[in-house]
Parts: C-alpha cells; sequence; structure tokens
C-alpha cells in the first residue's frame, strides 16, 4: 500500500508564470521518459525481481518517481495558474485548455497523451534493469534539454535537483546490474545461496541453466502456456 | 552553440573508473545533500557551470520544514543504498541515526504545524485537521 505525506520530496516556489515553460515541462509528467513512465516501470518490474534486493530497489525507486511526478505536476500548475487566456493562446497551450482548462492532463510537449507503450515488463531481470539504466539516463539528457530553455532560477533549481536524482538512481541500478551478472556468470550453485530468494520457477528453471538459459525458459513458457489452455479447455 | 561538456563530467570519469562499487563512499552532510539532490559524493555531478539553488527559511515554520526534508533526504539516499548493500553496517548504523532524527522532527513539526500523515499523532483533535492546508503544491507551502 501506499501511504501519503503533504510534503514534496523538493521545495517548488515559482513566482513568475511561464506557458511556454509549462508546454515543455509536462513532458516529464505524460512523455516517454518522464517521471510517470518511470514510477510505473519500476513498480510493475518489481514483481518478477529474482530476489529481495531487486525488489527492494525497484520498490524504493519506483515511490520516489511518485513523489517526482508530484513535483513536476506542481511546477507545471504553478506556472499556469495565472495566466490569462490570451497568454494561454500566445503559448499554444489554447488546445489544452479547450479540453482540460488549466487543469492537469499528462502529455508530451507536443500534446501526445500517456501511453503505456512508453515503458516494457518483459519478467527477464537482466533486460529490465538494462531498460530502468537507459531510463534514467533518457530523463538526465531530457532534464539538462528543459534547464537549456529556461532562466528562471525558481524553475532551473528543482530540475537542477531532479537531474541529478537521475545519476543517483541510475547508479544504484547499475549497481543492480552488475550484482546480478555476477551471479550470473558464476552460475547456478552461488544464485542457490542469494539471500531469501523465493521466486521457484525463475531459480529451478532460468538459474540452473545458464548457459542454456533461454531455451530452456522459452520451451518451459511455451509448455506452461500449452498446460493452461488445457486446463480452462 | 553551448554544449554539455562530457569530457569534463566527473560521474562519467567515476563511471569509468568504476568507484560505484565503493563501499564507503564520502558522503555530503544532510543540508549540503539536500540542496545538491545527491547525498553520495562520488556521484555528484554537476550540469555545465550551474549551482544548486541555495534553500532559505524565512520563519520558524520553514525552518523546521526545510530541516525535516534534509534529514528525510538523507535517510531516503541511505534507503537506496542499502537496498543494493544490505550488508554495509557503517551505512545501516547512519541510516538508523537519520531516521530516528526524521521521526523526531517530524513529531516536532506536526505538533506545531498540524499532521503530515493523516494517521499523525497530531491528528488525534475534536476538529479534522488532515483537510486544512496548505497542500503541497501552494506556493505557501513551500519554503
Amino acid at each position: 500500500m501506499f501511504k501519503y505525506c503533504k510534503k514534496l520530496q523538493y521545495p517548488i516556489n515559482i513566482k513568475k508564470k511561464d506557458l511556454r515553460m509549462a508546454k515543455y515541462l509536462v513532458t516529464q509528467y505524460g512523455g516517454s521518459n518522464g517521471e510517470l513512465a518511470a514510477a510505473l516501470r519500476y513498480l510493475n518490474q518489481r514483481f518478477t525481481m529474482p530476489d529481495d534486493i531487486g525488489k527492494a530497489l525497484l520498490t524504493d525507486i519506483g515511490t520516489e518517481e511518485l513523489a517526482h511526478v508530484e513535483m513536476i505536476s506542481t511546477m507545471i500548475y504553478q506556472l499556469m495558474k495565472d495566466a490569462s487566456i490570451k497568454e494561454i493562446e500566445d503559448a499554444g497551450l489554447d488546445t489544452h485548455y479547450a479540453e482540460h482548462a488549466k487543469a492537469l492532463y499528462p502529455t508530451d510537449a507536443n500534446g501526445v497523451p500517456f501511453t503505456v507503450t512508453y515503458f516494457a515488463t518483459t519478467g527477464d531481470p537482466l533486460a529490465d534493469i538494462s531498460e530502468d539504466m537507459a531510463a534514467e539516463q533518457k530523463a538526465r539528457a531530457v532534464y539538462e534539454n528543459l534547464i537549456d530553455l529556461t532562466d528562471d532560477p525558481d524553475v532551473i533549481g528543482p530540475l537542477l535537483w531532479l537531474r541529478q536524482r537521475e545519476i543517483v538512481h541510475y547508479s544504484r541500478f547499475k549497481d543492480l546490474f552488475e550484482y546480478y551478472e555476477k551471479k550470473l556468470k558464476n552460475g547456478a550453485n552461488e544464485f542457490k545461496e542469494m539471500p531469501a530468494s523465493n521466486n521457484d520457477y525463475y531459480m529451478n528453471n532460468f538459474l540452473e541453466n545458464p548457459m542454456n538459459n533461454f531455451t530452456n525458459d522459452t520451451f518451459l513458457m511455451n509448455k506452461m502456456h500449452l498446460d493452461n489452455n488445457e486446463f480452462f479447455m | 552553440m553551448n554544449r554539455y561538456n562530457y569530457f569534463n563530467d566527473n560521474w562519467l570519469r567515476n563511471m569509468k573508473n568504476d568507484k560505484f562499487q565503493s563501499t564507503n563512499p564520502s558522503l555530503f552532510a544532510p543540508k549540503e545533500a539536500f540542496e545538491k539532490g545527491n547525498l553520495f559524493a562520488n556521484l555528484y555531478s554537476q550540469y555545465k557551470d550551474y549551482k544548486p539553488a541555495k534553500l532559505r527559511a524565512d520563519n520558524e515554520r520553514e525552518r523546521m520544514f526545510l530541516e525535516l526534508s534534509e534529514i528525510a533526504f538523507a535517510a531516503h539516499e541511505l534507503n537506496l543504498y542499502l537496498d543494493v548493500h544490505p550488508d554495509d553496517s557503517s551505512m545501516t548504523a547512519l541510516f538508523n541515526d537519520y531516521r530516528k532524527k526524521e521521526m523526531e522532527l517530524t513529531k516536532q513539526y506536526e505538533q506545531k504545524y498540524g499532521p503530515l500523515t493523516v494517521n499523525s499523532e497530531n491528528s488525534n483533535t475534536n476538529e479534522f485537521s488532515w483537510v486544512n492546508g496548505s497542500w503541497p503544491w501552494e506556493r505557501d507551502a513551500n519554503v
């Protein structure tokens, strides 16, 4: 479960309205490299992490991303709050206003609505964590682009801060990736001694034969699939 | 065009030197870490010549809120670190120090300015104070 704390992770206090910047910033809310995609990516992938270390890290970073969704939303809200209709039209946000007035709506900077195709869940920890590392790098790059587009210190401060979080998260995911990779290289025995592993299917079928796990895994997945179909017929 | 200089990026340099695996990285103090958005000195990387914003508290409420945010952030950074390095006992001890301090500061803040979570001890009043603003996205709620 999740509990709400009535507090931003880092303070946002934007005194000057800026519709143009609000239009760009929304991509870190509902764009492909945004915070909403990040939160959902990690909170979905965590279920099939092979041990407690992976489950803990994806839960905790996924939860922090929800706090970043709140920060970005707050920035967009404060940038738009005092705008007149004329200013909204001039910034090209009239199409947004037609459907949402000044309410928040997750899109990218071009107004394309958020979609779940922005993230993947393969069930393979190395593939999933590689995606997470790439996602953090892409979000860092987008924060840099956004910082380049403004000179308001009230906006730059939180963007620099959020950029730094991408760097820390990347490093933690890299630690996790290397930890799993090392375990795979060392073979099945060491995997069996991984602390508090409780994914039996993964332990028995994926890690037993690390050299040919892909063929085995695919075969077993197909077999399981057939068995399920038979069961339902 | 004043583009980002990848070759002067400490963070990339550290990545190449594989310092990410260090079990005892040097840490910023909570205040500096919160301003930078990073507790770990070896991971910190500045963008161009931008410096982190200086956070200022103008009154007692803001001062307490800022201090609470700083400690909460330091504890959270150690939480993420310990997720992947759960055997690091000195970091665990530090995490517990920060965690206790965070609880203490939260209690002090809530006693004066109302609950931050709905099940806080300070929700125990005749009036249901949880609904009272400011809400975090409102400007005057922040430092």
